[in-house]
């Protein structure tokens, strides 16, 4: 049994004041894998822990299927959580552990067992069950508490950054494990992280928080390629998107976009109707490493930009050019260079690249992001 | 660079080290040599070990005394000392679960209540206590006793646990909240297991209080036939006033079930006092 989870103007404010969490409105479909990612402090534990019934809804109403869960208490509301550093108990075995949530709800001696045994089957446990926590590795207590998360068969799963403590490797091998098992089981799941390559790859959908306010939700590929401000676009994606201060302009009934002496044709671009109204004014300019690639300096290659590379990294598949344009950058920060921002462009790794030298870069413009300088909102 | 770790300081700290020790085991040594020498040994060469021990002493001191009789108040010092503590035990860790884990200031209040409790001396409130207990039939029985010892020693009991539940993390008790445990099953399913460190401290803390209390034990329950150990050897000083070898094969026989616990609880004992100091 699977059931949605909805939270309607959720707020929370601790005694000292602190807002963690101001006016939520969020859906979570039945059997949705939904990720809540933001920065540390932005209020997604606490979102997962009201969830849970661990802490207490300051105002607004959480639902779980038709339930009201606002002030039931933790085991009524049929959420099970996985902690951020398990919480399995130290003084009971793998069995124990396992068992102790069936034991907390009155089931049956054989029934345990089987239930027990049935989901240490699937998570490859069984040779396990004697073993205390502390005998097992990072990856082994991460199954454990999957495990008693699962053999409940609860109606909603919250995992709070389940995955932080694991080494890179077993990270991206759980990941897929986490996500493959909630298809398998088809249970409605939020899942918190402070790590932006999780909720791109895990998520059904994302929802990004900060300081306490949903910033945007929504498909990860919806999030990455059409960000509704700042934070979300800076937030997503890796290398970080790049951001320069432009100015757009009217040139001969078409809009351009000036980036200090050099000027980009905005034709194409999905922001295009709503720039009509920036002409004249600046505008923050998002490019992605993806949509700048290597030019030979021909008008051939369509519209361009020149500057000087200032460090490559190699990646083996491909390699990160981090090029000095000369542009404002948007803090104004200089880096004791005058007017200079940074674009990190993603290229053949083969590709001849020597620091210091000049070099053109070709500019997909269709992808070109657009933001309002005060609002921090995209343009479009 | 293994040789070089073994220095003359070295050398000399375990030289202090075993005059220290060897100066601890002195009375040690001085109370089975006694209490194995005859009466007239004792006045004659009272330090020198007895070629031939004189065992006999043992059984002498065992048998004999009426009121004080051994075997009486040893059963006395075991069941007071065991229910005072099991009691301390369960009322105390419960009561320590609540003052750490509740916020507000009626639970710092209580926890500032406790700790005045520890360094306010008994003695001060002993006549009007006396009294009250006299009036409610307390006086001169176990239940009295115990009572007596859970009240005594409930602030430091409090107080050690306290501390300690203050440092464990919260997680394991949020997880058995959400696993669907009410607050008595997560307490004592997984609360209690995790306080076993601080558990053995208090055991033997106040295990070694209720076992050595003189003071109380004489007011409260001397001539009774319920008296614990240390009075019934004070009384054994009167009787045989001049016979220290029976005396002291008393004292052998009433620290022998304390001393074998500790022999056999040593290595938990010790890890129970780091952890809990660490606490």
């Amino acid at each position: 049994m699977t059931a949605a989870v909805t939270f309607s103007d959720v707020r929370k404010v601790y005694p000292d004041g602190t807002r963690a969490v101001t006016d939520l409105d969020l859906r979570i479909e039945p059997a949705e894998l939904m990720v809540i990612v933001g920065p540390s402090g932005c209020g997604k534990t606490t979102t997962l822990r009201m969830t849970a019934g661990l802490e207490e809804i300051s105002e607004g109403e959480i639902r779980i299927g038709d339930r009201v869960v606002n002030t039931l208490d933790p085991r009524e509301r049929d959420v099970a959580m996985v902690f951020q550093n398990y919480a399995l108990y130290p003084h009971m075995s793998v069995f124990d552990n396992l068992a102790f949530p069936l034991y907390a709800r009155g089931i049956s001696k054989t029934e345990i067992r089987r239930r027990v045994e049935r989901t240490a089957r699937l998570l490859e446990l069984d040779g396990l069950l004697k073993r205390k926590p502390r005998a097992l590795s990072g990856g082994q207590r991460q199954r454990v508490a999957m495990g008693r998360a699962i053999v409940r068969e609860p109606q909603v799963f919250l995992m709070d950054e389940p995955l932080s403590n694991l080494d890179a490797r077993l990270r991206s091998d759980m990941r897929a494990e986490i996500t493959s098992l909630q298809r398998e089981l088809g249970v409605t799941m939020m899942y918190v992280t402070h790590d932006q390559l999780e909720a791109m790859t895990m998520g059904t959908r994302i929802a990004v928080l900060r300081d306490g306010l949903l910033q945007q939700c929504g498909p990860p590929q919806a999030l990455y390629d059409a960000p509704d401000n700042l934070f979300v676009a800076t937030f997503l994606g890796s290398p970080v998107m790049s951001l320069l201060r432009g100015r757009i302009e009217r040139e001969r009934n078409a809009l351009v976009c000036m980036l200090g002496g050099q000027r980009l044709p905005v034709e194409g671009n999905p922001s295009m109707p709503a720039l009509n109204s920036y002409v004249d004014r600046e505008v923050v300019v998002g490019l992605r490493s993806e949509h700048l690639s290597q030019a030979d300096g021909t008008v051939l290659n369509g519209p361009q930009l020149r500057g000087l590379v200032r460090l490559t990294e190699l990646l083996g598949a491909e390699q990160l050019v981090r090029v000095d344009l000369p542009v404002a950058t948007l803090t104004g920060e200089t880096h004791g260079r005058s007017e200079v921002a940074e674009v990190t462009a993603r290229l053949d790794a083969h590709a001849h690249m020597a620091v210091g030298e000049l070099i053109d870069l070709s500019v997909n413009t269709a992808h070109i992001h657009f933001f309002d300088p005060t609002t921090t909102r995209a343009i479009h | 660079m293994a040789r070089s770790r073994y220095r003359r300081t070295t050398l000399l700290r375990e030289l202090a080290l075993i005059v220290v020790a060897a100066v601890f085991s002195l009375p040690f040594y001085l109370l089975i040599a006694i209490a194995l020498e005859t009466t007239e040994q004792t006045y004659r060469a009272p330090l020198s070990f007895p070629l031939s021990p004189h065992w006999s002493n043992f059984s002498q001191a065992w048998n004999t005394g009426g009121q004080a009789a051994l075997p009486r108040s040893l059963e006395s010092s075991l069941i007071i000392t065991i229910s005072s503590v099991a009691a301390l035990i369960a009322l105390g860790s419960l009561c320590a679960y609540a003052i750490a884990r509740r916020r507000g200031r009626l639970s710092d209040l209580v926890y500032i209540l406790f700790v005045l409790g520890i360094i306010l001396p008994v003695q001060l409130a002993i006549i009007p206590l006396f009294v009250v207990m006299l009036h409610l039939g307390l006086v001169g029985n176990y239940a009295g006793m115990i009572l007596l010892n859970v009240g005594l020693l409930m602030p430091l009991t409090v107080f050690l646990y306290t501390g300690f539940i203050r440092t464990l993390p919260r997680d394991y008790e949020e997880a058995a909240r959400v696993d669907g445990a009410g607050i008595l099953r997560t307490y004592s399913r997984v609360v209690m297991p995790l306080l076993r460190p601080i558990t053995g401290t208090v055991a033997v803390v106040v295990g070694f209080i209720v076992w050595n209390q003189f003071f109380e034990a004489l007011i409260f329950l001397e001539g009774s036939r319920y008296q614990t150990l240390p009075v019934s050897l004070y009384s054994f000083a009167g009787d045989y006033v001049a016979r220290w070898n029976l005396i002291l094969a008393g004292v052998a026989i009433a620290i022998a079930p304390i001393l074998a616990f500790y022999l056999f609880a040593q290595h938990q004992l010790i890890r129970g006092f780091s952890a809990g100091l660490k606490g």
